[in-house]
């Protein structure tokens, strides 16, 4: 063979290799760009930064001793490993009180009962504490449900305490204390449980009533499971409780919940606190007291007691107090939104112009709804409750005379 | 022979000094070695042309030894339990140096696998080069049917790995393709059951998806792999080396100097090399080293190159950790699987009272016929020696066309699925914007 057939056999050659020699600049270039990129991390400069601040602050012998690379705080009994301290260096250091975020030392009080070696810190911020980046860290991201619950998320939700959203994690260990010291929003949310008689119609911690769902761990919903259709604004489950605290029928219109009127700052409150009721794994030593029980109140059994076992139970057991008081037979509404069934005997009378006994039996309005769909009753009961009202009327009437007579008096 | 000088023998067959026993055993070992006969000694210039295999299976085993070295590394890193799955995959993404671009390229190379392979098929298929040549002993239908093994076990592989991240993706893409597998009729439960563990995505499927992901699939690959090249030299090259012939033998010179280089007397049969000498070696091929070699390097880097861009234009995502009771809406499978759940979905028909198995329509009987079909095809398709190895030959354009009509179905149905299907699996434009869904903050 001729060189020039064998020329004109290898033409590809040359062309082969210049598209190497591209690629392998490309090659070359693409490892460069992603090392180069792997030296100079986001973190890498928060962490210069703050080596500065040490040395212009305390010198520079202090600052030789200023940790470098990626941190974690690791404890394996809350199963968290947390790198926020990789930027937030100066979380435990003295007299960075006044620094510059993310420098500044940690509020003293509330780490002296929560050290960061023992408690990490997402499970008291919240946030991403796997990440490596500040976005991704502190989780307002798609995929992470847990965003920090900083002063950001609060002003997003205009709280009057920008900072107040934290409490929630606080509930995750202090869940079934009274009272938490500077869980104002979280306390207050507690005290309206008690004084609405949420349990009335819902189980909490394990006790309460089934009229409506039961909310133990109603801070394991996903967003998903709920309805946005009649929520005006941004959609999120907060937005959504919050909406639902203030007023139930307009979010879920076939709802019996009363509408209590919630201020803006309670609806945030309660939304809040059912949102911090969580199906979690906290080992015994982390719960104040460690107290797994929400234990009621002297006040609290002594009025059970009376509701399920007085002269008025049968009133509590066909739910009948959740709108009605019975006063005379010592029953309490849980929303007081219907009258007390004390005066019913001529209550219906004057109202409807009807005997109680009629009524009972053919109601009209709201009862007609309620007894058909709520609360039924055999013709057994149906008596049951006419004697029981009339029994609580008698008392009435008596506890009226003899008022007068102290009166007369 | 002293027991001694055996026992010496042995013993160096098991260290390091290959002892053959007679100059047949050493002729064999080379005949049978697949390293060596990856490539022939010459190549036909033609079968180097891009335009001609666009070096589709080439570039499927480049994927394929990302896929591996990468994969080896991730081992070391990922851990998988129902516990700690998902916060290895987020330690790999943050904290690991370069995790990120390992599990980027991984999943990638994974991705492009899938549609470089199902395109290699399409090639082949409109080549006609699953046909046999002139050459002797040659049985391209059986490696077509390999092919389509290696095909359904690259999907294998991508399934059994799209579980492990734990994530919501991950766990909701296996329960709806565990679910369209139990369709099945008879076996289908029992399948589902054996694939997961136990009825239940949970500890028991994670394991097993794994072990799959990567002992099993892998080293079946590389084993059909290995068949697969073996075959291609067998069967006397590429395909359009049998049209190159043809094309010789018309020519009407005088007829080529056959030479052998069969190993005379010690192996049996015709080698290989036989056929590779019917083309004018003088005038129509080059020495595969370095020519040949050199394309495959520099196929290799491209694809590197290509693999590496993409992973840093597409980061791979990392959904919430899987949570059994939130199913995203809507629930997809993976890409490939997406134009079977489109198809599910339109031939799950409620007629009366008569509610029509979409699952098993759309799930088990098509994709097990389009199999059955492209499997038997070669032993159907008749066309003559002159339709192997030539793009879209005049004598099979029927069937070409049909074959080319199943696949714009396919890809059809794979991208309504994949872009075109919102909430609800509702049909949204791509100019429309699907419903928002709500966040907890």
């Amino acid at each position: 063979m001729d060189h020039k057939t064998i020329k004109d056999k290898l033409t590809f050659v040359k062309k082969d290799k210049l598209i190497i020699s591209i690629i392998g600049i490309a090659v070359f270039l693409l490892m460069g760009f992603i090392s180069y990129s792997y030296m100079i991390p986001e973190w890498k400069s928060y962490q210069s930064e703050f080596k500065e601040l040490v040395e212009e602050k305390f010198g520079p012998e202090r600052a030789a001793t200023v940790p470098t690379g990626l941190q974690q705080v690791y404890v394996k009994e809350l199963n968290k490993a947390d790198r926020c301290i990789t930027c937030h260096q100066g979380v435990e250091w003295k007299g960075l009180e006044n620094a510059p975020e993310p420098f500044r030392t940690h509020p003293k009080e509330i780490l002296e009962k929560h050290p960061v070696n023992k408690f990490a810190c997402t499970t008291c911020h919240g946030g991403q504490g796997f990440a490596t980046d500040m976005h991704d860290a502190h989780g307002l991201i798609k995929d992470w449900e847990e965003p920090v619950l900083g002063r950001d998320l609060g002003e997003f939700y205009v709280m009057s305490d920008k900072k107040a959203l934290m409490q929630m994690n606080c509930n995750s260990c202090h869940r079934y204390d009274k009272s938490t010291k500077g869980a104002g929003y979280i306390n207050r949310a507690k005290e309206l449980v008690n004084e609405k008689g949420c349990r009335a119609c819902h189980v909490i911690n394990g006790r309460g009533g089934t009229v409506g769902p039961d909310l133990t761990y109603e801070g394991m919903k996903s967003p998903e499971q709920f309805n946005y259709e009649r929520i005006k604004g941004f959609h999120s489950e907060f937005s959504w409780q919050i909406a639902h605290f203030k007023n139930p029928k307009e979010s879920v219109p076939e709802t019996v919940m009363p509408n209590f009127n919630f201020s803006s700052a309670d609806a945030q409150a309660l939304a809040m606190l059912v949102m911090s009721w969580k199906k979690e794994h906290i080992p015994i030593e982390y719960i104040p007291g460690h107290n797994f029980r929400d234990i009621p109140t002297e006040e609290e059994k002594e009025k059970e007691e009376r509701m399920l076992k007085g002269p008025g139970a049968f009133f509590v057991k066909k739910n009948c107090f959740v709108c009605h008081s019975v006063s005379t037979l010592g029953i309490d509404a849980a929303a007081q939104i219907g009258p007390d069934l004390a005066m019913a005997v001529e209550d219906v009378q004057s109202r409807f112009g009807r005997t109680l006994d009629d009524f009972l039996e053919k109601p009209t309005g709201t009862m007609e709804v309620v007894l058909s769909t709520m609360i039924t009753l055999t013709p057994e009961e149906r008596k049951e409750t006419i004697e029981k009202l009339r029994h609580a009327y008698d008392i009435y009437q008596q506890q009226k005379k003899d008022a007068q007579l102290a009166k007369g008096k | 022979m002293p027991i001694t000088e055996t026992l010496k023998r042995n013993y160096n067959k098991l260290t390091w000094t290959w002892k053959p026993d007679s100059d047949k055993e050493a002729g064999d070992a080379i005949v049978k070695n697949m390293l060596l006969h990856w490539f022939p000694n010459k190549i036909s210039k033609r079968s180097l042309s891009w335009n001609y295999s666009f070096y589709l299976g080439t570039i499927s085993f480049v994927l394929f030894l990302i896929l591996t070295l990468t994969g080896v590394v991730l081992m070391f890193l990922y851990v998988p339990s129902v516990e700690r799955a998902y916060s290895s995959v987020k330690d790999i993404e943050y904290v690991i140096s370069f995790g990120w671009l390992l599990r980027g390229m991984h999943r990638i190379a994974a991705h492009l696998m899938v549609a470089v392979v199902f395109l290699h098929m399409i090639r082949v298929f409109l080549t006609g080069a699953y046909k046999n040549g002139s050459a002797v002993g040659a049985n391209r239908p059986l490696n077509w049917i390999i092919g389509l093994v290696l095909f359904v076990a690259t999907l294998l592989l991508s399934f059994t790995g799209y579980l492990l991240p734990w994530d919501q993706l991950a766990y909701w893409a296996i329960t709806v393709g565990t679910n369209i597998a139990s369709a099945a009729p008879v076996v289908g439960e029992w399948i589902r059951f054996l694939l997961l563990g136990g009825n239940t995505i949970d500890q028991g499927a994670l394991i097993r998806f794994y072990v799959l992901h990567v002992f099993f699939l892998p080293v079946l690959v590389l084993l059909l792999f290995s068949w697969h090249m073996w075959r291609v030299r067998k069967d006397g090259g590429l395909a359009i080396v049998d049209h190159e012939v043809l094309e010789q033998k018309a020519e009407k010179v005088a007829p080529v100097k056959s030479k052998t280089y069969s190993l005379l007397g010690i192996t049996n049969g015709t080698t290989v090399h036989v056929q590779n000498t019917m083309v004018d070696e003088e005038k129509n091929t080059v020495p595969s080293s370095p020519h040949l070699m050199r394309r495959v390097w520099l196929v290799t880097a491209a694809t590197f190159v290509v693999v590496v861009l993409l992973t840093l234009v597409f980061r791979a995502p990392l959904e919430t950790a899987a949570n059994p009771s939130v199913t995203p809406n809507p629930a997809k499978a993976p890409w490939y699987f997406l134009w079977l759940q489109e198809i599910v979905t339109i031939t799950t028909v409620q007629i009366g009272s008569f509610t029509i198995n979409g699952a098993l329509i759309g799930g088990v009987l098509l994709p097990g016929l389009l199999l059955v079909l492209a499997a038997w095809w070669p032993y159907r398709d008749k066309s003559s020696i002159n339709a192997v190895g030539v793009w879209f030959a005049d004598e099979r354009r029927r069937q070409n066309m049909v074959f080319l009509g199943i696949v714009l179905l396919v890809l059809l149905f794979t991208v309504i699925g994949t872009f075109l299907r919102g909430p609800y699996w509702n049909f949204y434009w791509p100019w429309e914007s699907w419903p928002e869904m709500p966040i907890k903050f």
